[in-house]
């Protein structure tokens, strides 16, 4: 019972198929990877299949993914503003991305990819980037206006731009953490309250209690549901404002 | 709860970083796959899909548009022909009932004359035979007074008197 | 959870920028004790800025 209630035991990768070791890096296709492209899979379901027919009145499926587009185009026009179209292929892809993992990772036993820093850590390093990259390419060295706010007296300048720079290191740390943390914390909390109830039920008189753990199991969940689908969004929102400094440096 | 994971090694799964090769790997061909799939496949597709609807609707609109106005323009023809037959045929009613009653005015007319002209035949007829009647009453009333006075006298009064006499009574010749 | 995580980076990108300048420049406890210190003002500066961005949200759309 003990070792069936330990919350820390789903986040373990189990190799499905290994491919031997790289230094000490151990390379496998794990359950993790095999949930990665079954999040791809669903997407392409959506969003391909389901269109397939480009009907002019949309099935179920169909407007599904035009309400995703909808929403994601308007996210990304709001917070990025103009010009910020071309980075829809990549605010599209991760939002739908996280989404699907993230709704998969509620599923009872199955395993969520971004409760792995690794994971979301390297999509936010994506995303920045992009930033750097696109800046760079689009502003050249006028980019770097980004880390010189405008409207600062001129012996504090010195101290704002290093913290504009470490606060823009940050971004990619802050936006991994946020995702990674709310995952790991949810589906910790999940497995504990849910292991209060056969726990309880096996302490004899303790059953009576029972409901008590499982009707808070049953309210996590809804809670993680939302959390699921808010952190997405969110993931989406700041990768989109983040983006705007690449489009509009200098405010 | 207490107990260590020991089936796992006594790590932190999500901090064990011999697995991070691996993972990035996977991540950066699922996560590939998907922005190209997106990228090429799906968003020009659903962006196709909205616009065509945006142009259907605006397409189907301006129809509707052009449908309304024809129909109006319809109308409005429709409504001219009914006045215009509408017109058309008060005239026809009016030119209709000025012909019927000029018609049956010279009938009137006609029989009027015609009518006139009996009565005064009729009239002529009677005034002639009245005249022969009263000329017959004369000559009776001579003949009576000639018998009444040869009755009386036993001889015939002379034609001079008997034509004074009744002169004086009044019958005309 | 969105401030707490702001203030949360700044203060583990100083630290790991720290560190990183102290295992290649080989000022071994200074670069960490300084950019530690510049990574909480970071943590301040961020929780401030998204704070404010959340309050007045609808006036940061004069972004072109």
């Amino acid at each position: 019972m003990a070792v069936k209630m330990d919350p820390i035991h789903q986040f373990e990768l189990k190799p499905l198929v290994s491919f031997g070791h790289i230094g000490n890096q151990e390379i496998a296709f794990t359950q993790s990877a095999l949930y990665m492209f079954a999040a791809v899979g669903i997407i392409a379901l959506i969003t391909v299949v389901a269109t397939s027919r480009r009907s002019v009145v949309p099935g179920r499926m169909q407007s599904m993914a035009e309400i995703f587009y909808e929403f994601i185009g308007s996210t990304l026009r709001q917070s990025a503003g103009h010009g910020s179209e071309r980075f829809m292929p990549l605010i599209f892809s991760l939002f739908m991305f996280v989404l699907v993992l993230n709704m998969l990772g509620m599923i009872p036993y199955a395993f969520a990819v971004t409760s792995h820093i690794i994971v979301t850590f390297a999509l936010a390093l994506l995303v920045i980037g992009t930033v750097i990259v696109y800046g760079f390419m689009a502003h050249g060295t006028k980019f770097l206006k980004v880390f010189v706010p405008s409207g600062v007296p001129g012996w504090l300048l010195p101290m704002i731009v290093a913290i504009e720079i470490v606060s823009f290191i940050s971004r990619p740390i802050s936006l991994a953490v946020r995702l990674f943390a709310n995952v790991l914390a949810g589906h910790i909390a999940l497995k504990i309250f849910a292991g209060f109830v056969p726990a309880l039920l096996a302490a004899g008189a303790w059953g009576a209690i029972s409901p008590l753990p499982l009707a808070l199991s049953v309210a996590v969940t809804a809670l993680e549901f939302l959390v699921a689908g808010l952190q997405a969004y969110v993931f989406a929102t700041l990768a989109s404002i983040y983006l705007s400094d690449a489009l509009h440096p200098g405010h | 709860m207490a107990t260590p994971p020991a089936e796992h090694g006594g790590g932190f799964p999500p901090f064990e970083s011999h697995t991070f090769a691996s993972q990035l790997i996977w991540l950066a061909l699922a996560f590939g796959l998907l922005y190209y799939l997106m990228d090429k496949i799906a968003l020009p597709r659903i962006q196709a899909i909205l616009h065509d609807r945006a142009v259907r609707l605006s397409g189907d609109l301006d129809e509707a548009q052009r449908l309304k106005a024809e129909a109006d323009t319809a109308g409005a023809a429709y409504e001219k022909s009914l006045s215009d037959a509408q017109a058309k045929a008060q005239a026809i009613a009016l030119e209709t009932r000025t012909a019927l009653t000029q018609e049956a005015e010279t009938k009137r007319k006609a029989l009027e004359a015609e009518l006139n002209a009996r009565i005064a035949a009729s009239e002529a007829t009677l005034r002639t035979r009245t005249t022969e009647a009263m000329g017959n009453v004369r000559g009776i009333a001579g003949e009576t007074a000639s018998a009444i006075v040869e009755r009386l006298t036993g001889r015939s009064p002379d034609e001079a008197s008997l034509a004074r006499a009744l002169d004086s009574v009044a019958f005309p010749h | 959870m969105r401030l707490s995580t702001e203030f949360i980076a700044g203060v583990l990108a100083g630290g790991i920028l720290g560190w990183m300048f102290d295992h290649f420049l080989g000022t071994k406890p200074w670069g960490l004790i300084v950019l530690l210190m510049l990574g909480f003002a970071t943590g301040v500066y961020n929780v401030m800025r998204a704070a404010g961005s959340l309050s007045k949200a609808p006036t940061t759309e004069r972004d072109p």
